[in-house]
């Protein structure tokens, strides 16, 4: 549990989140590319996705890379669900382009999330005063992930659209905030 | 619109000896060829072209293996078939929706279902949709000034002063202002209508030769599994092999490298026409992959097969280049 926030419930630590190896790969590919905030490469994917099955919609947003201080990450994955196919496929973009595209092994029939999310930058600005920044200082913990979605991790209303932040340190639980990808509030925290 | 019109004039250039098949003048690759003259559709549902529509689609035949010095044309550049796939870098993605997501997938199962009754919202109308009319009234409005001092003008009979000659030439400036409102209109919805370019590949066969094997169909693999092929009948091999072009597929494909697995299927072929593409189709352009079957071989396998790749030139440049005017169909492969 996190007692430094106010805004911090003692939830029962989701037992199957791993973080096990997260980012720490392909460092060389994304050295030349410009990082760049989540929306920046919505339309690049969402091209890709409607070439894909015209009914297809963004189901979720995940840094593929580090994210920095300012929530810019070189890469970022873009997954999009179509009911007619039932299937759902990812479009991770790099430096303006597609770097990967691969259809999901697992069944995600997930909502669309809500049209106007905040940007990643306003989201990790949100987490960084709801907590995260505390959590970083006294804990020296990192960044690890932004993921975006709707329903997952939102606790009071399941038809919000969030990001939740999640910030990791060696040995310890990590650090999940929730902001309210509307906004930009943060709707809570947790430690698992 | 222009481009369109355009288009179907020139053609009238254009030899149909087959169904889908067309014997094309010889012109720089990608010259012209109207982004909307056909729509587009998802490669899940996308079939070969074997209609007469083709017709309306000026498809180029030259086999250019090096840029082209015209400037205005599209830089045509030859792309290389291999026997084996390609290996790319695989990069990893979505990796904490990956390692957790039997909890993801259990949250998800947990949101419970709930009906609401609520009145249904209206989608918000296109704010163009709402110009084009408040252009069009304003044009109508316009319009019945000019009719009311006309009939004004009827009413007086003749012109017997200077003030009526000055009252003739607002009303010509009142005409001149309305024709300006609707070619302004008209840009508008020529723009928003006809000139949305997504991202597509048109796979093209031409070439053949009697001597080197029979291609009786071709067959195109996406990396998604997705499959399209053309089957080939004695007149279509025959008129490509005169210098025709058959569409094998067109399609919406998606902005990024990817590699395609290609097949030639038929008398000699089968064992040997097998082989692979890495393409990066631009984003919302046309994007063209023509086969060349003059030079292949079986013998030699799929690497004899001479491919291009270029781009649909839409400038206003490339569409109105003079030299299509003046283009010759002929029956004989250059």
């Amino acid at each position: 549990m996190d007692d430094r926030t106010p805004r911090s419930r003692n939830r029962s630590v989701p037992a199957g989140l791993v973080f096990a190896g997260l980012l720490a790969a392909s460092p060389g590919a994304a050295a030349d590319a410009p990082p760049f905030a989540a929306r920046t490469g919505l339309e690049l994917a969402s091209t890709a996705a409607q070439s894909w099955a015209p009914d297809a919609r963004l189901v979720y947003v995940e840094n593929d890379e580090a994210v920095d201080a300012g929530g810019t990450s070189t890469r970022w994955g873009y997954l999009f669900y179509s009911p007619s196919e039932d299937r759902a496929r990812v479009w991770s973009v790099r430096g303006g382009r597609i770097a990967a595209a691969e259809n999901l092994d697992m069944r995600f029939d997930a909502p669309p999330v809500a049209a106007g999310w905040l940007d990643s930058g306003r989201a990790l600005a949100a987490a960084e005063q709801g907590g995260g920044a505390a959590f970083r200082q006294s804990a020296h913990a990192q960044l690890q992930t932004m993921l975006l979605m709707r329903g997952a991790f939102s606790e009071g209303d399941p038809d919000v659209t969030t990001w939740t932040v999640v910030y990791s340190t060696p040995g310890a639980p990590s650090l999940f905030v929730v902001v309210d990808a509307t906004n930009g509030k943060v709707q809570r925290t947790w430690r698992g | 619109m222009r481009r369109i019109l355009h288009a179907l004039a020139l053609g009238t250039v254009l030899i149909a000896t087959a169904p889908g098949l067309l014997l094309a003048a010889r012109k720089a690759p990608g010259a012209l060829m109207p982004a909307t003259a056909k729509p587009a559709t998802n490669r899940t549902s996308a079939e070969p072209s074997t209609d007469a529509t083709a017709l309306s689609k000026p498809v180029a035949s030259a086999a250019v293996a090096k840029p082209s010095p015209d400037p205005n044309a599209a830089a045509v550049t030859t792309v290389t078939i291999e026997r084996d796939r390609p290996v790319r870098e695989k990069l990893p993605t979505l990796r904490f929706l990956k390692a957790n997501r039997d909890f993801i997938r259990a949250r998800f199962d947990h949101l419970r279902q709930e009906s609401h009754v609520e009145h249904a919202g209206a989608d918000a109308i296109d704010p163009r949709f709402v110009e084009y009319r408040q252009l069009l009234a304003a044009i109508a409005a316009g319009k019945d000034s000019v009719m009311r001092a006309s009939d004004a003008r009827e009413r007086q009979g003749v012109f017997t002063s200077v003030e009526d000659l000055a009252r003739l030439e607002h009303e010509l400036d009142e005409m001149e202002r309305l024709l300006d409102a609707q070619r302004t209109r008209l840009g508008l919805l020529q723009a928003d209508f006809a000139g949305r370019q997504r991202t597509e590949l048109d796979v093209l066969l031409t070439g053949g030769n009697i001597l080197g094997g029979r291609v009786d169909s071709v067959r195109v693999t996406f990396e998604d599994g997705t499959t399209v092929s053309s089957a080939l009948n004695e007149t279509q091999r025959t008129s490509i092999a005169r210098g025709g072009v058959l569409e094998v597929f067109r399609g919406l494909v998606e902005p990024r490298a990817q590699v395609l697995e290609l097949a030639l299927l038929g008398e000699g072929w089968s064992a040997t026409g097998h082989g692979f593409v890495t393409l990066e189709p631009a984003r919302d352009r046309l994007t063209f992959l023509k086969l060349d079957l003059a030079e292949a071989r079986p013998a030699l396998g799929i690497g004899s097969v001479a491919a291009t790749t270029w781009l649909l030139d839409t400038s206003p440049q490339g569409s109105q280049d003079p030299s299509l005017r003046s283009a010759e169909a002929t029956r004989d492969r250059p």
